[in-house]
């Protein structure tokens, strides 16, 4: 209902994401637990047996050197990866990092946790590092990014499973899970009580990758300066502390695109932050 | 044009699985090896299966397919015992050659695959085949440097452990010598303390790695795949001082 151009009942959040991460969350958990029951000779019918390997996009990112120099993948990566990594090319093109924002089974247990964390400490949550160090900690993503794409090249081999909290969070029943993995998706999950993202922010290399079309997405979030009451909710609100309300376009490299700022949900004032291919004045 | 968030959720849903399905139907969604080994892409063999991308997976059987050799003939040259060779994997040489001497596996599978065939294979890293294999060979067309390459790589007193897992218990196999225990030979399962009981110190170990030593109790292989580094080269450097220090 609007009034004057206000909405009187406005939603906190966009729920349809969350339906959306849900699913995606059960699909993967549902396929790695699958992958399992098929190598003890059981089964889920009619339900995919893939490895994690061939449904993360990540991995056809890390064996694209091998793949241009041997013509071959990396081991444990097959052609599915490769399919994933150019819809997720795609879709980031156009929207950005959508994937890390509505898709990516990571980032929604992170988000789960964060309710946790949001009930304990109110708005202090997500506002406990200092801003100039987290400043530059948002680029150690870039740095794992640079190590994991080397010693792929390099080894021939998928190095980073060991490493991986997503590997670890579909495989802490399987042996096949690295005391790494563990190890790091234990630590993001206790951050997690304290920082909204923690591997997304400092660390996820695929994140890295995506977030670099923030700088030429079709879609952007824009914010209306005629209309903005500038009360900072977006930029309070934001999962990835972006500065909302002091942008016209939103070009950080950390935005995941979930929408959260918009004046479908935070926002109070219609149409003024909204994700557009257009101009807004 | 402005989207909100359900536009988006299904735009997201088609643009997913309409490309999964997209690919399906193209025959690029694989979510599984699909043990075809990668061709050569240029030269005279340009087209043909390239025995380097025989993967640890790979069965006899995929090598058959592949490269045509019989199962039998494989499992002959790695004295591999079994009632079904199609079906036994390259990874599991590994297992049932332990004890070796040097490692035979995967690049033994390799190797035999492309002397057998005659096709060309990047010989700079060392791979050995047992006696058996290279027999097989030497009744075959070799080239000069491929008939040195072999005798420079064969182990003729290595045996495989019918006791082994995978592998069905048939014939006896022959006995390893017992010197061959006490061999100082740096393999796939050789630990740094091994080395360093062999008499080099770490300091040594540690500039031939270029990085720290972990645990001694390490295996040196896992930590090469760890580190990023090649075991072959680190082998052939690592075993030079344990000779040195004999």
């Amino acid at each position: 209902m609007k009034i004057f151009g206000k909405r009187l009942f406005r939603p906190r959040s966009i729920w349809i994401r969350k339906i959306v991460q849900w699913f995606f969350f059960l699909l993967i958990a549902l396929i790695a637990v699958n992958h399992t029951l098929v190598e003890s000779g059981g089964g889920i019918p009619f339900l995919s047996t893939a490895s994690l390997h061939a449904l993360c996009p990540f991995g056809g990112v890390v064996t694209i050197y091998q793949y241009l120099t041997v013509g071959t993948f990396v081991q444990k990566i097959h052609e599915s990866a490769f399919v994933l990594m150019i819809i997720g090319f795609v879709l980031a093109f156009l929207f950005g990092p959508v994937f890390c924002g509505w898709v990516c089974p990571l980032g929604t247990v992170q988000e789960w946790v964060a309710k946790l964390g949001k009930k304990f400490f109110k708005r202090r949550y997500n506002h406990f590092v200092p801003v100039k160090l987290d400043n530059i900690l948002r680029y150690a993503r870039y740095l794992v990014l640079a190590w994991v794409v080397y010693v792929t090249a390099t080894s021939g081999t998928l190095i980073f499973a060991e490493y991986d909290p997503y590997f670890a969070l579909f495989n802490f029943w399987t042996s096949e899970v690295a005391i790494g993995g563990l190890v790091i998706l234990g630590a993001t999950l206790v951050l997690s009580l304290f920082v909204e993202r923690p591997w997304c922010k400092y660390a996820c290399p695929y994140g890295a990758v995506l977030g670099i079309t923030n700088l030429f997405r079709v879609f952007k979030i824009k914010r209306a300066e005629s209309t903005c009451k500038a009360d900072g909710a977006c930029s309070i609100l934001c999962p990835m502390n972006i500065p909302v309300d002091s942008v016209k376009t939103v070009r950080d490299h950390q935005c995941i695109s979930c929408l959260e700022c918009t004046s479908e949900a935070i926002c109070p004032v219609a149409k003024t932050v909204v994700f557009t291919t257009g101009a807004v004045k | 044009m402005t989207l909100t968030s359900k536009p988006l959720a299904a735009i997201l849903f088609v643009i997913l699985f309409g490309g999964i399905m997209f690919s399906t139907a193209m025959g690029w969604w694989q979510t599984e090896s699909t043990k075809e080994a990668a061709t050569y892409t240029e030269g005279e063999f340009a087209g043909q299966a390239n025995p380097a991308d025989i993967r640890g997976s790979y069965t006899f059987g995929d090598v058959e397919k592949n490269f045509g050799i019989s199962p039998d003939v494989l499992a002959q040259a790695f004295n591999v015992q079994t009632d079904n060779p199609a079906a036994f994997a390259a990874k599991e040489l590994e297992t049932i050659y332990a004890e070796s001497e040097f490692e035979i596996g995967t690049a033994s599978v390799r190797l035999f695959v492309a002397f057998y065939n005659g096709l060309p294979l990047d010989l700079s890293t060392d791979m050995y085949l047992p006696q058996s294999g290279a027999d097989l060979l030497k009744a075959r067309t070799l080239t000069p440097d491929q008939l040195a390459y072999l005798e420079a790589h064969t182990i003729p007193n290595a045996t495989a452990d019918p006791s082994a897992p995978t592998v069905a218990p048939a014939q006896t196999a022959e006995p390893a010598p017992e010197a061959e225990s006490t061999e100082r030979a740096v393999k796939g399962k050789t630990t740094f303390q091994e080395v360093l009981d062999w008499g080099v110190p770490q300091a040594v170990i540690e500039q031939i790695m270029g990085v720290a030593m972990p645990n001694p109790l390490t295996k040196i292989k896992d930590f090469c795949a760890e580190q990023g580094l090649d075991f072959e080269t680190i082998k052939v450097a690592l075993q030079a001082e344990v000779d040195k220090a004999k």
